[in-house]
């Protein structure tokens, strides 16, 4: 038998001997390599004291109200949980609703694909020009509807002048 | 191939696995099956989670956040593996949780101060004298430190095979790695133990 020592495995098998896990058949020839071996002796030892230490730590008793104070703590839950999934128990319970929010899923996408495309809305770009206007070109239309009216009213003056002279 | 062996795998641990059994009657709404469930792990998640917490009070919040997880999971089950490999999972997740967000630190304080919040021993009935319970109380500190100082997945795979006898293909399932990380992680742990643990004898 090799020392198993050199190898994982081998250091598994004297992890499961020496917490007494090792069947029967392995333990035969472990045991008479641990008759020849002083490092897998040592190893041995010092493993079972380790296991015997572990074995002192003892866990504290449970608290007498864990259940009890578990069980509240489920029903808060199942309270609440209750209320909500009521409605659609059956249809969790059910064996078709992978089938049915598999169906779901594809008429939502009917739907959402059979929409008409939606076009952005621009603003008219006459508004946009009024905005740009400056207040001096304001003012020069301003001066110039003045200037067509005076025009205007000297043409219409000036054919009653002859009429006159006449 | 290997996904044939698995699902092998999953379907035989089920017929074997009694628990498994009795989770399915509780998806199936039967909640004396959860009594039976909880009777028969009560003590070992507890236990597992204070070993790995190594603080009372936060090791039985834990554990019944595990419990609670295993009865609002009912509707979902599926016996795809041993009934205690899924519930030390959860277990375990939750502990490396707790550790990582800090409640670990209580159980730090704890270690420096051995009065704690550990029930009070009863001394007289196996330890007669006060200088045997000191001693005692001495090298159990010990072990709880050497514990302490492993790192959290170390500790957790000591645990599960030490305490809970569990076989390194099991304790694999419930790290999520492989069989052979596991005996490493083992290997590694005991050898620290080993160093801090064998004058023990």
């Amino acid at each position: 038998m090799d020392c198993p020592l050199e190898t994982h495995e081998g250091s598994a098998l004297l992890l499961a001997y020496s917490s007494g896990r090792l069947e029967r058949e392995s333990t035969v020839p472990l045991e008479r390599h641990l008759e020849t071996c002083p490092g897998c002796r040592q190893f041995v030892e010092s493993q079972s004291s380790v296991w015997r230490a572990l074995d002192s730590w003892e866990a504290p008793p449970v608290s007498a109200d864990f259940d009890r104070r578990l069980y509240q703590r489920i029903e808060q839950q199942v309270s609440w949980w209750d209320m909500l999934l009521r409605p659609f128990r059956p249809v969790f319970h059910s064996r078709s609703l992978p089938i049915a929010a598999a169906a779901g899923v594809l008429i939502m996408a009917g739907v959402l694909l059979d929409r008409p495309a939606v076009v952005p809305i621009t603003p008219p770009q006459q508004s946009a020009q009024v905005e740009a206007l400056q207040p001096d070109q304001v003012e020069h239309a301003v001066d110039e509807v003045e200037m067509l009216d005076q025009f205007n009213h000297l043409m219409r003056s000036e054919p009653a002048e002859p009429a006159a002279k006449m | 191939m290997d996904e044939r062996v698995k699902t092998d795998m999953g379907a035989t641990a089920a017929a074997l696995d009694y628990d498994a059994e009795l989770m399915l009657r509780v998806r199936d709404g039967d909640g004396a099956s959860f009594g039976v469930l909880l009777d028969k792990h009560r003590l070992s998640v507890i236990h597992f989670l204070y070993r790995m917490v190594q603080n009372h009070a936060v090791a039985e919040e834990l554990a019944q956040e595990v419990f609670l997880r295993v009865y609002r999971s009912r509707s979902t089950y599926e016996p795809t593996a041993k009934f205690t490999t899924w519930l030390f999972r959860i277990a375990t997740h939750l502990a490396l949780n707790a550790l990582r967000d800090g409640k670990h630190e209580k159980s730090q304080e704890r270690l420096d101060d051995a009065s704690g919040d550990l029930p009070v021993r009863q001394v007289s009935d196996k330890r007669p004298t006060v200088e045997a319970s000191m001693v005692y109380e001495s090298r159990l500190e010990e072990v709880r430190k050497a514990v302490a100082t492993l790192p959290e997945k170390q500790r957790a795979a000591v645990l599960m095979h030490k305490y809970q006898d569990m076989e390194y293909s099991q304790i694999a399932r419930v790290l999520n790695c492989s069989e052979s990380a596991v005996k490493s992680l083992l290997f590694r742990a005991y050898e620290s133990l080993r160093a801090r643990l064998a004058h023990m004898a």
